[in-house]
């Protein structure tokens, strides 16, 4: 059963594929959905009554906070370490964990799912991607990479059964990726992609990598020893990839 | 071996352990820094000399010391004999470095160093990078079940292909 949902500013697919009642899919769907527009709800910076908005206005203290919000902020400074900064809820002024709560929100959406008993799915949340179990056709899910400068085209098809395909690219909505040492719009990349086992971190090491141009792919290839392949395209056209990438056959 | 080419090996080998040093008392190289530490693999000089002119160009941004140091020898050399010379094995406080140049078409076409990889040493020195392999990009049409971009919003998804799949889908 397949579902489109608007949610977090952009659209969310959701595919399930597992043997199981209708009524029961079209549940699980709903609930998914609705963590999703809850934590929209807690977390979206244009929403004014949203916890992370409080926050930022000095309202609420930290300590404050749900545990949800207290966990983002936490895993945000982790990764703003391990991304030597690159990665930075604050690279815009005010906070702003958005980078990495879409991720993890899918992430943990997924988890949910598959303890409520959907072990074979898939969610896109605006091209990144979470994935579990077989396909329909009982094969790993096929995820094509967007090709950076043809809309209709792909640069690569994947092959994925357990893990997360995140993308970020300056060709969707501009150089909206900011290069933080510098305060300038990230250059040298096009578009980078990370496959690995966690969609928030591979999200966060997709947009660090973006914003440090092309030391990323250097950077990037220092994330396969923890799980983490990666396919990059540079703004001049050349293409990288990872020895391990799952390319599909 | 010719004098010219001993001397090349001993600059090389120099210039590892000076590079060789820096990685070791560092903390896992900075992204700045990256490319250096990406030339120095521990992987052997490739088997073919048309495998370095296929090396991806992103190695050509590579430290600019290290280029330096491996274009001297080749100016003064005129003529080096071709083959593939191993520096002295060389012990420092981290462990033993030993640098292996080849040489082709009179000039010095590529160098690497191997650094320890076990016990203390391994704990000080980065893990072998594994770098990241320069293709073609291809523009390919293919059934998916799902596309990977940078993020869209609601409002250019509608001209997305995960659009058009979520339609034939649907």
């Amino acid at each position: 059963m397949r579902h489109v949902e608007q949610v977090m500013g952009t659209v969310v697919s959701i595919e399930l594929a597992d043997d199981l009642p209708e009524p029961r899919l079209r549940e699980l769907i709903d609930s998914a959905c609705a963590w999703l527009h809850e934590v929209d709800a807690r977390f979206s910076t244009y929403k004014e009554d949203s916890e992370v908005s409080r926050l930022q206005r000095r309202e609420v203290d930290l300590a404050d906070c749900s545990d949800d919000v207290r966990l983002v902020l936490e895993r945000c400074a982790d990764l703003w370490r391990e991304t030597d900064g690159y990665f930075d809820a604050y690279a815009k002024g005010p906070l702003d964990p958005s980078g990495y709560v879409k991720g993890w929100s899918v992430e943990v959406a997924s988890a949910r799912l598959a303890a409520a008993g959907s072990t074979r799915h898939h969610l896109n949340a605006g091209g990144d991607i979470r994935m579990r179990g077989a396909a329909p056709d009982g094969k790993p899910w096929r995820v094509g990479i967007r090709h950076p400068w043809q809309a209709d085209k792909l640069a690569w098809v994947l092959a994925v059964s357990e893990g997360a395909v995140a993308t970020s690219g300056t060709y969707e909505r501009g150089a909206h990726v900011w290069n933080p040492r510098t305060g300038a719009p990230a250059t040298g990349l096009r578009s980078v992609t990370v496959v690995g086992p966690d969609l928030a971190v591979a999200d966060a090491y997709a947009t660090a990598a973006l914003a440090m141009g092309e030391p990323g792919l250097a950077w990037l290839a220092k994330r396969v020893a923890e799980g983490y392949e990666s396919a990059a395209v540079t703004e001049d056209g050349r293409a990288f990839t990872s020895p391990g990438l799952p390319v599909a056959p | 071996m010719r004098r010219s080419t001993a001397a090349a090996v001993g600059t090389l080998t120099g210039a590892a352990l000076i590079l060789g040093v820096r990685l070791s008392v560092q903390p896992p190289a900075a992204p700045d820094a990256a490319p250096a530490a990406q030339e120095l693999t521990e992987e052997p000089a490739p088997a073919e000399t048309s495998a370095a002119a296929k090396k991806p160009a992103a190695k050509e941004s590579a430290s600019a010391d290290k280029k330096k140091e491996s274009a001297k020898p080749t100016e003064d050399a005129g003529g080096l004999k071709a083959g593939t010379y191993k520096g002295k094995a060389v012990q420092n406080p981290y462990g033993t470095v030993q640098v292996t140049i080849k040489v082709s078409g009179g000039k010095v076409s590529s160098a690497n160093a191997t650094y320890p990889k076990t016990g203390f040493s391994a704990t000080i020195n980065p893990a072998a990078v594994t770098k990241l392999n320069q293709e073609t990009l291809t523009a390919q049409s293919a059934k998916v079940d799902a596309v990977s971009g940078a993020t869209f919003t609601s409002q250019s998804y509608v001209t997305s292909l995960q659009a058009a799949l979520d339609a034939a889908g649907a």
